[in-house]
């Protein structure tokens, strides 16, 4: 595994309240990862625990990461052993252009301009265009998020946690995001993907579901989402869309042994 | 004139703002220019439209830069005020006239890579026509050791209809104390964009620059936004005024400072003043540190907390004004 949470216990800043609870699962190494759940169930508190963000310091449990125990390392420190995240909602930073940004995270910075220009084009984004832009109000949501996705592979880390970077885009853009994650992992670089959407999480291969801060299951992709499904009492959901049209399908008999197992006929 | 006839320190200390040195040099590039080693002119070039004329005086020189009425240039007209000296008082005292429905664009640099306590001072007069389109970009550099006793000030009137934009920077190196003083008169729908930058690193810096505008004409508009750090024992002190004093003017302006530290004081007072019942002036201040999620992105590239706050400096202090 490259990434190994061991009962993993979150606590709100105050400390009063446990946002993600004894959590333990494992995250394999060159596969695309999704973590659902509904809204509030820990996913981004996990991601941002992950990447070591203040304020998200565990209360127990380990964080492992290609063995090495980081749970008290700092964010510059887990980062420079290979891990990365890209913000729901990135900042804007006005004056900081986007060759700057997508440069800063880079180990090797020879052949610089070359470089950039071929991480701009993975993430879709037309070098003539954006090379010199700033990170400012003027780039569209999507275009903010490619530019995040970009520094973030620029990186070539190991491990590119990426906090819903399905929030605020239409479909099309979506489409072409997920391919973009395909592009990632054929990088060898190994995606943990926070999402609440089934449509997002099927480029994954494995999933993990959180429900109210507790582990639920780990598994191939449609096995959680179908497990999400019958967590939320979405039968009729799950049978019309989810998997009848996806790359993956149960059969109804399948589907409601899941459902009964949930206490739901 | 060759590169070689003018102080190579001064020369290089332009290249760290990416300023071709070719392009100031008399002889080189295809502006205007006005060059001055310490007291003596070095050098004047003038192209069609621009005339520019200047008289040694025992510590400085008086210069007079005027663009003919029509003229509109791409090249911008340099204005090279070095000093390559620690020590020494250099008084400037320019008149900058634009005649009316001119395009042009002034660069100056002032640049004393050795200074240790050296004083430049001036006192300019700015006169910008009718239907004026005028940028003036001042950029300085006060060298490593101690920095300079820096001291201008500036009166510019803006003629109707016409755009007037500022730019003053002052980010690298060691300013040492300096003063400015920037007045500016808006007259009937001509707009201003003020665009002030400093960064005092050191105990050895103290910065105050005070950037008013004054809107005296009908619908005239101005912002002035003033970006400064201070780091480790540096002062900033930035005042930013507009006064709306005739129908339908609109001003803003914008402070935003930055403290690093323990012992570096930014100080912020932007004054509005409204003496026209249909005027609107508005404006912002901010004070202290950078948002933690800006530095957690930055941390999250692998920058340490410290590396991440110097991105965030040079960002802040390379952002334009947009009106």
């Amino acid at each position: 595994m490259l990434l190994e949470l061991k009962n993993l216990t979150i606590p709100t800043l105050d400390q009063k309240r446990v946002i993600v609870n004894e959590v333990t699962f494992g995250i394999k190494e060159g596969s695309i990862h999704a973590i659902v759940g509904p809204n509030g169930s820990g996913k981004s508190t996990l991601a941002y625990a992950i990447m070591g963000l203040g304020g998200y310091k565990a209360l127990k449990g380990k964080i492992f990461f290609d063995g090495i125990d980081i749970t008290n390392l700092s964010i510059t420190e887990r980062a420079r052993l290979g891990i990365t995240l890209a913000w729901q909602e990135p900042a804007r930073i006005d004056g900081l252009s986007v060759h700057r940004y997508i440069s800063l995270g880079m180990k090797d910075k020879s052949k610089l301009r070359e470089k950039i220009v071929e991480t701009l084009k993975i993430v879709n984004l037309e070098p003539e265009r954006y090379y010199d832009r700033t990170i400012d109000e003027s780039l569209s949501g999507g275009e903010r998020k490619r530019v995040e996705l970009a520094a973030a592979i620029a990186m070539e880390p190991r491990l590119i946690i990426l906090d819903e970077p399905d929030s605020g885009l239409d479909f099309i853009v979506l489409e072409d995001f997920m391919n973009i994650f395909e592009k990632i992992k054929k990088l060898n670089m190994t995606i943990l993907l926070i999402t609440h959407r089934e449509d997002i999480g099927m480029v994954a291969d494995y999933g993990t579901l959180i429900w109210r801060g507790d582990h639920i299951v780990t598994d191939v992709f449609p096995k959680v989402m179908l497990r999400y499904c019958a967590k939320a009492g979405l039968k009729e959901f799950c049978k019309r869309t989810l998997f009848k049209n996806g790359a993956v399908c149960f059969d109804d008999d399948y589907i409601d042994r899941i459902f009964k197992e949930e206490g739901l006929s | 004139m060759n590169s070689g006839d003018y102080p190579e320190d001064i020369l290089q200390s332009l290249e760290d703002y990416n300023i071709d040195i070719r392009d100031f040099l008399p002889g080189h590039g295809k502006g205007a220019k006005l060059l001055l080693d310490f007291n003596k002119i070095s050098g004047i070039e003038q192209v069609e439209g621009i005339v520019i004329k200047g008289r040694e005086i025992p510590n400085g020189i008086v210069a007079d830069v005027v663009i003919k009425e029509g003229t509109k240039l791409e090249e911008p007209i340099h204005l090279c005020f070095g000093i390559n000296k620690e020590t020494g008082v250099q008084e400037i005292f320019p008149r900058i006239i634009a005649e009316d429905n001119t395009d042009v664009k002034i660069q100056a640099h002032c640049s004393f890579p050795n200074a240790n306590g050296l004083i430049h001072k001036m006192f300019g007069h700015y006169y910008i026509g009718k239907n004026c389109n005028f940028t003036y970009s001042e950029t300085h550099y006060h060298g490593e050791k101690s920095g300079a006793l820096v001291a201008p000030v500036s009166y510019i009137y803006v003629g109707e209809n016409s755009v007037f934009e500022n730019n003053f920077n002052l980010t690298k190196g060691t300013p040492g104390k300096v003063k400015i003083l920037i007045d500016i008169y808006a007259m009937k729908n001509s707009v201003i964009r003020s665009n002030v930058k400093a960064f005092g690193k050191s105990n050895k810096d103290s910065i105050r620059i005070r950037d008013s505008v004054f809107l005296e004409g009908e619908n005239a508009r101005s912002v002035i936004k003033m970006k400064a750090a201070a780091k480790d024992g540096g002062e900033v002190l930035m005042y930013g005024i507009t006064e709306g004093n005739a129908p339908y003017c609109n001003g803003h302006v914008e402070c935003s400072e930055i403290v690093l530290g323990h012992g570096s004081i930014c100080r912020a007072r932007p004054f509005i003043r409204a003496t026209d019942p249909t005027s609107s002036i508005s404006h912002e201040a901010s004070l202290g540190r950078f948002p933690q999620k800006w530095l957690d992105e930055l941390m999250a590239k692998g920058l340490s907390e410290e590396e991440a706050t110097d991105v965030l400096i040079e960002a802040m202090l390379q952002e334009e004004v947009i009106l």
